[in-house]
């Protein structure tokens, strides 16, 4: 039974310090005590604990524009945040784990701002019938975690951008992300900040559970164990490895000829590469498999090891073009 | 809810399908498929993994939650159910037949329950 409240609200904006920090306050939950965790993230996608970064994301776009991939511990599907987005976390042992009270503080928080807000199935909180926040869970050595986005005022564009490249090309075994109607809440009303939302889900929590919260200290927090899961979270292995083996292959015609360039990725490293071509010259075929080989699975990697490599000179160029272009 | 007889039970909501002395398959409950909901996907382990009682051997996403298999013995993963990598709901639909790993050369248990003493302890 919970007889105790904490919140805690994080300033960093780094998602990977963010994620460390989600994991230690969980890993630290007591008996009885619940902790109300939020948090916000710059321009970030966030997949699911077993998602493949590139069917999900466009992640050399996203690299490109300055954003990060971070895999959060829970399930599910793709998500974007930016500051127009607030995450929620409450950690608990796992017997204190009460996801319909929980979601209950979602909904109660949006009535004191006046929104009107309704649970649909587990994963997803609706206001007028569109989503606004997305829920996922976690449960690890007797602690558990329900944690979800909150949007309030997120770049949908973006949102667009970065998710859901077409995946023709990309077979590969993992989680899909469902596709949902989602809908920023200050549509319901306009004025509404992060702020604001932050005040209305303290003060719901503590309605919905009967007591006081008090604040977290970061001082108290062990700097030394947040690092280290930061490290975990921040980490190529992590975010990109951490996946079963899968294939990608692209193809295109140039002027010297059609190409076809099949890879086989494990724990994010091209295990193997095939190149098939119709070119006359073909001397570049067996050099660039070699120097692909052992290479990050990720474009400008990729282009970097074509560059280098004397035979594809006369190619280069256009295998790098191919390359770029690619929803990865 | 069914737990076969031949089969043994960690508190943790495993089975444990022992072949010979040291070598025993492993898997999940028909408790613990039903206490998780529906699963999409199973991490699972790899093929000459050492592996230890009361650690994680693997984990599993399901509607509800991603959670732990915790491990019941301590050895060595001899083979690995990877028909369960495309078919995860097999897990939900026939959780004694969906082994999940071989473990060979065991050297260690963890306190295993009988069919009677495991539905006691789960009360079901």
């Amino acid at each position: 039974m919970i007889r105790t409240l904490r919140y805690y609200m994080e300033s960093g904006t780094d998602p990977y310090k963010n994620l460390a920090l989600e994991k230690y306050l969980t890993e630290t939950a007591q008996e009885g005590v619940c902790t109300l965790y939020l948090w916000q993230n710059r321009h970030t996608v966030v997949i699911g604990r077993n998602q493949n970064a590139w069917q999900e994301c466009r992640t050399t776009e996203l690299a490109k524009d300055g954003g990060h991939l971070a895999r959060r511990l829970s399930g599910g599907g793709a998500v974007y945040h930016d500051m127009g987005n607030l995450n929620f976390t409450f950690c608990v042992r796992t017997q204190d784990y009460d996801l319909r009270r929980q979601q209950r503080v979602i909904v109660e928080a949006c009535r004191l701002l006046g929104i009107p807000a309704e649970i649909s199935g587990r994963n997803d909180v609706l206001t007028d019938g569109r989503k606004f926040s997305g829920n996922s869970f976690y449960s690890h050595d007797g602690c558990s975690f329900h944690n979800g986005t909150l949007l309030l005022n997120v770049d949908m564009a973006n949102l667009g951008k970065y998710l859901n490249p077409s995946k023709a090309k990309l077979e590969s075994k993992g989680v899909p992300s469902v596709r949902s109607r989602v809908v920023n809440l200050c549509e319901q009303k306009p004025e509404l900040s992060v702020e604001m939302m932050e005040k209305a889900m303290i003060a719901a929590f503590e309605t919905v559970y009967g007591c006081r919260a008090e604040p977290l200290c970061s001082a108290d927090f062990d700097q030394r164990r947040l690092h280290e899961l930061w490290e975990g979270f921040s980490s190529w292995d992590w975010n990109y490895g951490k996946m079963r083996p899968f294939s990608f292959s692209c193809s295109a015609k140039f002027d010297w000829g059609e190409i076809t360039l099949e890879f086989a990725v494990r724990d994010g490293l091209c295990e193997d590469v095939s190149v098939y071509t119709d070119a006359m010259e073909t001397e570049f075929v067996a050099p660039l498999r070699e120097g692909l080989c052992a290479c990050r699975f990720a474009v400008e990697d990729l282009c970097a090891r074509v560059r280098s490599l004397p035979e594809c000179g006369a190619v280069a160029e256009d295998l790098c073009a191919l390359l770029r272009e690619q929803d990865i | 809810m069914t737990f076969p007889e031949e089969l043994k039970y960690s508190r943790d909501d495993e089975w444990v399908k022992m072949l010979d002395d040291t070598t025993a398959l492993v898997g999940i409950t028909d408790y613990a498929q039903s206490e998780m909901g529906d699963l999409v996907f199973i991490n699972l382990p790899v093929a000459g993994d050492a592996c230890e009682k009361g650690v994680a051997l693997c984990d599993i996403e399901s509607v509800k939650a991603v959670s732990d298999v915790v491990c019941p013995v301590t050895g060595e993963v001899a083979e690995v159910n990877e028909e369960l990598a495309d078919a995860p709901e097999t897990l939900n639909n026939d959780p004694y037949g969906a082994w999940i790993a071989k473990i060979e050369n065991i050297s260690d248990f963890e306190e295993l329950l009988t069919a009677e003493e495991y539905r006691a302890y789960r009360n079901c």
